[in-house]
């Protein structure tokens, strides 16, 4: 009589479905072990589980990749975090959702904090808490190298033209002109463009290359980074500032009011001693965590 | 096991939508009796058949097989039960065969008692061995049903009506599907258990030579009702009904 | 001298011994061509398609040391591609199971919940699902959890296993119409010679209907399965962690990371390709032995898998 071979495939997965379960940690929201008295805030519940657990989104070097040698993720907001999670004396751990999961808030405590170059505006405050931000990125505009000789303004030549970038990003929000940074003047100098929208910069940049688009929006430290990895592309000017920061969800099960200020703390404790500008240095080659 | 009828039908009906196919049928069968039922295709003699073992629910009317009794109504836990009894004293043997192909011809003869009656495998095993002998398939045993012949399916289908040990066993036109020389084995095989066993059998047929020699009745079924009924030697030679007497003309 | 008439050409009449170059030259190379085996015929395309692609290959001049640098890290996102297909598959195959028998059951309640599993999951996009699971049913979680139950935590899952349970529930709703066929494809007198011995429902479907049905389902279920190995990509969308990261997921972060995300997903194609032709060729030899036994040999039969998947 046949019967299904699925012994042994269900011992596969039930093993798949035990290594998913441990791989990663249940949220938090519950007590540390019995007989502790319960944390009472989210601050408390980190230490005592004595591990932060740190949301990036990898696709966006030189921030926040992969490395496949290593198979570790890298960048200027891997190595930040990391200090935070230092100098706050727990281990770190990342979890890997999706930009516009991160930028929604209502994380539902799967993680604690974003350190993720996110720019401030009033939409996210809505959701997310913000420390003091810890470096400033120009967003730039690129083109083909080919066609950086024709142009001569930002401010006209780019009315009408073709632009990607990433969607939900705050360049989708500047060529929008609903762009608002707090402490920031905004300029919105390019008019009528016909905004194409990606996943993230990468594949913003690699349209450029082909010739889909007039020109591409994204922070300067991707369109360098870019270049370095011998991209014909040529950054012609810069559109706007932003101040980016670390955000903590407003809809966190446990009271995040200490935790968004002890990280405001130790990121102003890293401005002073000069942590900040060293790793801006390693991975921008320029300073950018001072506000110029 | 009572004494009195191996099997009661009284005032049975049984109507698929609007077309009723039998419109009243009260028949009494004895131990060891064998009944031929014969008549025109839509006559009701499947149905009636099928009424016996509840293959096919009454709309109304009385069953009761060796006891057990049996109307149409709501199919309760119990009625369930009930029902599988009744099954499980009537043997039938159909027209397709119906053998479970997956599975070898012993392996087809164990399958009630091991599963339905809960015998040991061993004894269900001898069983079976012994019933395909009587059938004459010993040496086909291993076999799959893909390999025999018709006559030899029909033959196993036997055997495993048998291996329930039933107290009836129902035909419904077991040689219709078979070529004509193949015919002659499972008939022999059905005389057999009529002669040497003293089988309660009740056999839709159209193979009249089977019930000249066999059977004690037969009841002539046309448009749903009991036209005619006698032992072989005056239905055939001295029929009563002009309908009888047609339909005969057109067989014999 | 008879003169023989030519078919073909331009149908003059020819003096018989004359040459053949005479003949059209289409002519001659059909005559040739008949000569030569149909086997040669298709390596010489497929040398000639392989040809026309490595040609493409060339000119989009893909980073080919980048490729071969970064081939094996992508490459051991397999196993977890395989892993998540295989647990998503079981998965499917248990409620497509249960959900046939209840298409097919009088029972009102599981006629009713069947019916609105199967149109859900069968209706709207396999992405859109493994979105609600992950986002929404961890929605729900957290405000279960914000009104006391702590239950609601539960409902968060993790990637992985939001992921594995979207694609375990959308194929089990293409799976349900395929093994329902299966059970009805076995013949009805099958069910009644099983009734007809005193079987009750449950006895009739495990000794005699499902044998049967099982033989007609595998050839689709097979075909699901190498489905499911492709659609196991969408996981990565839901943000798999590092352990986690199966075949796609592991190209794209990969790419990402050195701003070569084209010649990352050439490589994961490739990778995916191989992998369904491997477990193509193992389908193809399985329709082949189940039906030893059952077809008489050298007779006609239909190949396997007719239930289509949509995506």
């Amino acid at each position: 009589m046949r019967r299904p071979r699925f012994s042994l495939v269900a011992v596969l997965a039930a093993g798949a479905l035990l290594t998913s379960a441990c791989a990663e940690e249940t949220p938090g929201g519950g007590g540390g072990g019995g007989g502790q008295t319960e944390p009472d805030d989210l601050l408390a519940e980190i230490q005592s589980r004595g591990t932060l657990r740190v949301a990036t989104d990898p696709q966006y070097p030189p921030q926040s990749s992969l490395n496949d040698e290593t198979g570790e993720w890298e960048g200027f907001d891997i190595d930040v975090a990391t200090e935070i999670a230092n100098r706050m004396g727990v281990e770190i751990e990342f979890i890997t959702p999706g930009w516009e999961q991160i930028i929604a808030g209502s994380w539902q405590d799967r993680w604690d904090v974003s350190v993720g170059s996110m720019t401030v505006t009033p939409e996210r405050d809505e959701v997310l808490h913000f420390a003091t931000p810890y470096y400033y990125t120009p967003a730039a505009i690129a083109v083909r190298e080919e066609d950086a000789a024709t142009l001569t303004d930002v401010a006209t030549d780019f009315d009408g033209a073709t632009i990607g970038l990433c969607g939900g990003c705050t360049y989708e929000f500047y060529l929008d002109k609903t762009l608002d940074i707090p402490g920031e003047e905004i300029e919105f100098v390019i008019d009528d463009a016909e905004v194409r929208t990606y996943n993230t910069d990468v594949p913003a940049v690699k349209d450029l290359e082909v010739g889909r688009l007039d020109a591409a929006i994204s922070s300067l430290t991707v369109l360098r980074g870019a270049q370095e990895e011998g991209s014909p592309i040529e950054i012609v000017g810069n559109v706007f500032h932003e101040p980016l920061s670390v955000a903590v969800d407003r809809s966190a099960a446990l009271d995040p009011t200490r935790f968004v200020e002890e990280l405001d703390r130790i990121v102003q404790e890293m401005h002073a001693d000069g942590t900040l500008i060293a790793l801006s240095e390693k991975w921008f080659g320029e300073d950018l965590s001072t506000k110029s | 096991m009572p004494d009195g009828p191996v099997v009661r039908i009284k005032g049975l009906h049984k109507s698929f939508g609007p077309l009723e196919v039998l419109k009243g049928i009260d028949l009494e069968i004895e131990p060891g009796e064998v009944v031929v039922i014969f008549g025109r295709s839509g006559s009701g003699k499947s149905t009636l058949l099928r009424c016996v073992n509840w293959l096919e629910e009454p709309s109304a009317g009385v069953v009761e097989v060796d006891g057990i009794r049996l109307e149409p109504g709501q199919r309760t836990r119990s009625r369930r039960e009930h029902i599988r009894e009744v099954r499980m004293r009537c043997g039938m043997v159909f027209q397709e065969f119906n053998l479970f192909p997956h599975l070898t011809a012993l392996e087809n003869v164990m399958e009630g008692p091991v599963t339905v009656r809960g015998l040991e495998r061993t004894t269900s095993r001898r069983l079976a061995v012994e019933l395909l002998g009587r059938v004459g398939l010993a040496d086909k045993a291993d076999e799959h049903p893909i390999r025999l012949s018709g006559g030899q399916k029909q033959r196993v289908a036997i055997a495993r009506a048998l291996a329930m040990e039933p107290t009836i066993m129902l035909f419904d036109e077991p040689t219709s599907a078979l070529d004509p020389e193949l015919i002659g084995e499972v008939l022999a095989v059905m005389k057999a258990l009529a002669t040497e066993m003293q089988m309660t059998m009740m056999v839709v047929t159209h193979e009249m030579g089977f019930a000249r020699e066999v059977a004690n009745r037969m009841l002539f079924l046309h448009e749903g009702e009991v036209v005619e009924e006698g032992p072989p030697s005056r239905i055939l030679t001295e029929p009563q009904d002009a309908r009888t007497r047609t339909f005969l003309a057109a067989v014999l | 001298m008879e003169v023989e008439k030519q078919i073909g050409g331009a149908g003059e009449i020819r003096p018989p011994g004359v040459p053949d170059e005479d003949l059209s030259r289409w002519q001659r190379a059909e005559v040739a061509s008949l000569r030569v085996p149909f086997r040669v015929k298709l390596a010489l395309v497929w040398l000639g398609v392989i040809t026309v692609l490595g040609i493409m290959f060339v000119l989009v001049r893909f980073d080919l040391g980048w490729m071969a640098e970064h081939a094996r890290f992508i490459f051991l996102g397999i196993p977890f591609t395989l892993l998540i297909s295989v647990a998503a598959i079981i998965l499917a195959v248990i409620l497509a199971v249960l959900g046939s028998l209840a298409r097919l059951s009088r029972n009102p309640i599981a006629f009713g919940v069947s019916g609105f599993y199967v149109s859900f999951f069968r209706g709207t996009p396999l992405i859109v699902q493994m979105f609600l699971i992950y986002a929404g049913l961890a929605q729900i979680g957290g405000n279960l959890r914000t009104m006391g139950y702590a239950w609601g935590e539960l409902l968060i899952l993790d990637s992985l296993l939001a992921g594995i349970l979207a694609l375990g529930l959308n194929y089990g709703a293409y799976m349900t119409e395929i093994f329902r066929a299966g059970i009805q494809s076995v013949a009805h007198g099958q069910a009644e010679a099983a009734q007809a011995i005193g079987m009750t429902y449950g006895q009739m479907m495990r000794r005699v209907i499902l044998p049967q049905a099982v033989r007609v389902i595998i050839p689709p279920t097979g075909n699901e399965f190498i489905a499911m190995l492709k659609d196991s990509a969408l996981v990565s969308f839901l943000g798999t962690v590092v352990s986690q990261m199966e075949l796609f997921r592991r190209a794209q972060l990969v790419g990402i990371a050195d701003f070569r995300p084209f010649e990352a997903l050439i490589l994961a194609a490739g990778m995916y390709w191989a992998l369904t032709t491997v477990f193509t060729f193992f389908q193809q030899r399985l329709e082949r032995r189940l039906s030893r036994g059952y077809v008489r040999a050298g007779s006609f039969q239909l190949g396997g898998g007719a239930a289509g998947h949509a995506g």
